[in-house]
């Protein structure tokens, strides 16, 4: 017992480890990302059901961008809210016509129109079939070479485009991941916004998570050949491997299932090509602030996971490479999801056997740890730009002590029901996709000036 | 010039908080990772006190003036190992064997002689009331002990001394027995775990050999000699309650003691403690310093005749 308990702490330790020094390490800063170089073409693919209350915001991230070689397509996945009559009477559609190139099924188009205010901005509108329906459907009536996804809730940084253009540079990225922040951390313009921690602790709790999880895990496995997931939210694609692999599967973790399958193509295919993590583009996207939808949330991405596991359990270390196997298998699922978060489960076993100073070390060792990814999470944040002021860094220093023995824990909650619910309602979710998505309306902790647009 | 600071100094102090707290643990850390002292709960007991009560059963020897022994010996044993399960790892030095083991054909060997002349091993009663002089045995008496408590005393020797009807004193490490019964392994440092202990107490008078004090300090000296009074009375305490040890009898770890550890045991009613002097015992000796004969791997059956003073 206590040798499989110490050969999982280990292990925790040792990606604790890559995941605070990899990052340390690494050579990147904001102005090394963004270079002015000749624009590549992109279309920005964003699949919208009922997103009435947001698509206006990610409009003006979209419109207000400094780059000027793209498309933009939002595509209405039928929805039943005022969607539709929102963007129609904001952008004022025109219909045209556009042949959609070939790709495996979706559901059928009803119209594609051009924006007569933003001709660089589509509506493609079709009967209701999920993310993954919707996401295939935008890439065939796409035009570019290279594709952007966007939630519907996410507003893209003005340079974002610019980042992933330098990043495409790179003959042999054939696939790029942004850097998610959220937007509820951020007050003033959204030309130049400025963090700030002045928040409800569950908004808090998630910025450090995203912090984290981006600029340390992202940073890590980019560098190990890893990146198991391009997040929906914001990722980048050369259309060419999205065609190649025949577009998204319908899954609730749609995101993870095209990363892993670039990942085969990069096996069988395209060798010496990669997946990256592009930390200067930015785009901000609005967390759940209530514990139902953050629950509903994580329920779902884990759901998303479980599902993806079991769909390419097949392909570990065959077409699907060794690193990301190993991160797959050991990193998410050993030490994310069995032993569902060792940092608490190792001190209960040891408590269970009366092993009290034991634990205690166990338990001191995993928050000092915690503390230092978290302290390592901000350095790297910070030399990408985002710096918190004396006032909001005293706040966070006070916070994270308290946020690992506290909201940290929910991950425990959300990997062991996620789980549970996945193999509970094994059949119902596949065609229920996007229902249960949180649609806050945007709180007072952003004010991201609407006038700005245009 | 920032940036290479923070490179420089994360790590550092990284690297001294992550020492500081492993040196605070080193006790704790060691103890679970060297499997030799994996540490049997403090306040654990195993349940044998019904089963020990012969210890204290003094037999009537009828004996006829002149037949009465003036001198006995003590014989010392730690490990019995199976000829067959004998490894390059029990050598020391190349060619000859560990001197804490004895091979299980010469144990045998030893206990048929013992039979053959009639020899009786004593119960600590009897030989406490034998040193002080109240009571008289034979003078083929001998009493029998095996030191630290390892799990081949259960599986070798205990059927060779229960097939010949005799019993022995085993001072057992306490915070080494293990509370699951692992699958016998003549290799390596493998101790009696409970339930070896409930079967062979019928044969086994187990005693104190401490709790967590067979140790030696970065000097090699014995941690009897060099740990403070109350941390031996506290370790010896914990070692006497785990085998509710309530007529104790104690040996002292390397043979080290001195006058304080002397006192210990005197205030916590052990009544008689072992040496490795290499003696035999006559009574009216001191109680705490009975010596013993250590019985070595390449004795022969003469040397070991001698040492029993048989001719």
């Amino acid at each position: 017992m206590i040798y499989a308990t110490l050969v999982l702490f280990s292990l925790f330790i040792l990606f604790q480890l890559l995941y605070i020094f990899i990052p340390l390490f690494s050579g990147k800063g904001r102005s090394e990302g963004i270079k002015l170089l000749e624009e590549k073409e992109f279309s920005i693919l964003i699949p919208a059901f009922n997103e009435e209350k947001t698509i206006l915001n990610c409009l003006q991230g979209i419109v207000n961008l400094g780059y000027s070689n793209y498309e933009a397509i939002f595509i209405n996945d039928g929805s039943s809210d005022q969607t539709m009559k929102v963007l129609y009477e904001y952008l004022d559609l025109k219909p045209i016509q556009r042949t959609p190139t070939q790709i495996g099924q979706h559901e059928p188009a009803r119209g594609f129109y051009q924006s007569a205010n933003f001709p660089r901005v589509f509506l493609l509108d079709k009967e209701n079939g999920g993310k993954a329906d919707a996401l295939n459907a935008g890439i065939a009536y796409s035009k570019k070479s290279l594709i952007i996804t966007l939630d519907a809730d996410s507003i893209l940084a003005p340079d974002a485009l610019a980042a992933m253009n330098t990043s495409f540079e790179d003959e042999k990225v054939l696939a790029a991941g942004g850097m998610i922040q959220i937007s509820q951390g951020f007050t003033g313009s959204h030309i130049k916004p400025k963090p700030v921690f002045n928040l409800p602790g569950i908004i808090r709790y998630q910025i450090i998570q995203y912090l984290t999880d981006f600029y340390l895990h992202k940073t890590t496995q980019e560098k190990l050949k890893s990146i198991t997931v391009i997040a929906g939210a914001f990722g980048a694609f050369r259309r060419h491997a999205l065609l190649e692999i025949n577009g998204y599967r319908k899954t609730v973790g749609e995101d993870l299932d095209i990363t892993l399958r670039i990942h085969k193509l990069i096996k069988t295919k395209y060798k010496k090509h990669k997946l990256i993590f592009v930390p200067q583009a930015l785009c901000y996207t609005e967390c759940p602030s209530s514990y139902k939808a953050l629950f509903s949330q994580r329920f779902r991405w884990q759901r998303g996971f479980i599902d993806c596991l079991l769909h390419f359990r097949k392909s570990y270390f065959t077409n699907l490479g060794f690193p990301v196997s190993i991160y797959l298998l050991v990193d998410s699922l050993i030490l994310g999801t069995l032993n569902a978060y060792p940092t608490i489960l190792i001190p209960i076993i040891l408590l269970f056997t009366k092993n009290y100073s034991m634990a205690l070390f166990f338990l001191s060792f995993t928050f000092l740890l915690a503390l230092f990814r978290s302290i390592m999470a901000l350095l790297v944040a910070g030399r990408f730009g985002h710096v918190y002021s004396r006032k909001d860094l005293l706040k966070i220093t006070l916070f994270v002590p308290f946020e690992i023995l506290t909201y940290r824990l929910l991950g425990l909650v959300f990997v062991t029901f996620g789980t549970i619910l996945y193999f509970k309602d094994k059949d119902v979710w596949n065609n229920v996709d996007r229902i249960g998505t949180n649609k806050q309306s945007y709180g007072e902790g952003i004010m991201l000036n609407r006038k700005e647009v245009g | 010039m920032k940036r290479n600071l923070i490179n420089f100094l994360f790590p550092l102090v990284f690297l001294l908080t992550f020492s500081c707290l492993i040196y605070i643990f080193s006790d704790t850390l060691v103890h679970a990772f060297n499997p030799g002292h994996s540490v049997f709960p403090q306040d654990k007991k195993v349940d044998i006190t019904d089963c020990q009560e012969w210890t204290q059963t003094v037999r009537d020897f009828n004996l006829k003036p002149g037949e009465e022994a003036n001198r006995i010996t003590v014989l010392m044993y730690h490990k019995i190992i199976d000829d067959q399960n004998i490894q390059e790892g029990h050598y020391q030095d190349g060619n000859s064997l560990q001197e804490t083991i004895v091979l299980k054909s010469e144990f045998e060997k030893q206990m048929a002689l013992l039979k053959k002349h009639d020899y009786v091993t004593l119960t600590a009663a009897e030989f406490n009331l034998f040193m002080d002089n109240k009571i008289d045995i034979p003078q083929n008496s001998i009493l029998l002990t095996f030191d630290d408590g390892f799990k081949n005393n259960y599986q070798e020797a205990y059927p060779i001394l229960k097939k010949y009807n005799f019993t022995a004193l085993n001072f057992v490490i306490t915070g080494n027995i293990t509370e699951k019964d692992n699958k016998y392994d003549p290799m390596g440092q493998q101790y009696l775990s409970v339930s070896d202990m409930k079967k062979s107490c019928d044969i086994f008078d187990f005693e104190s050999h401490t709790y967590n004090f067979h140790q030696r300090n970065e000097d090699g000296k014995a941690y009897l000699v060099t740990k403070d009074k109350e941390a031996i009375m506290k370790d010896l305490k914990i070692s006497l309650g785990n085998i509710s040890d309530n007529q104790p009898l104690f040996s002292y770890p390397y043979g080290e003691y001195d006058l304080e550890t002397i006192e210990v045991i005197k205030e916590l009613g052990i009544q008689s403690a072992f040496t490795v002097k290499y003696d035999d015992v006559r009574p009216g000796k001191d109680l705490y310093e009975i010596p013993r004969k250590t019985v070595f791997p390449n004795d022969t059956i003469v040397d070991f005749m001698d040492k029993i003073n048989l001719k």
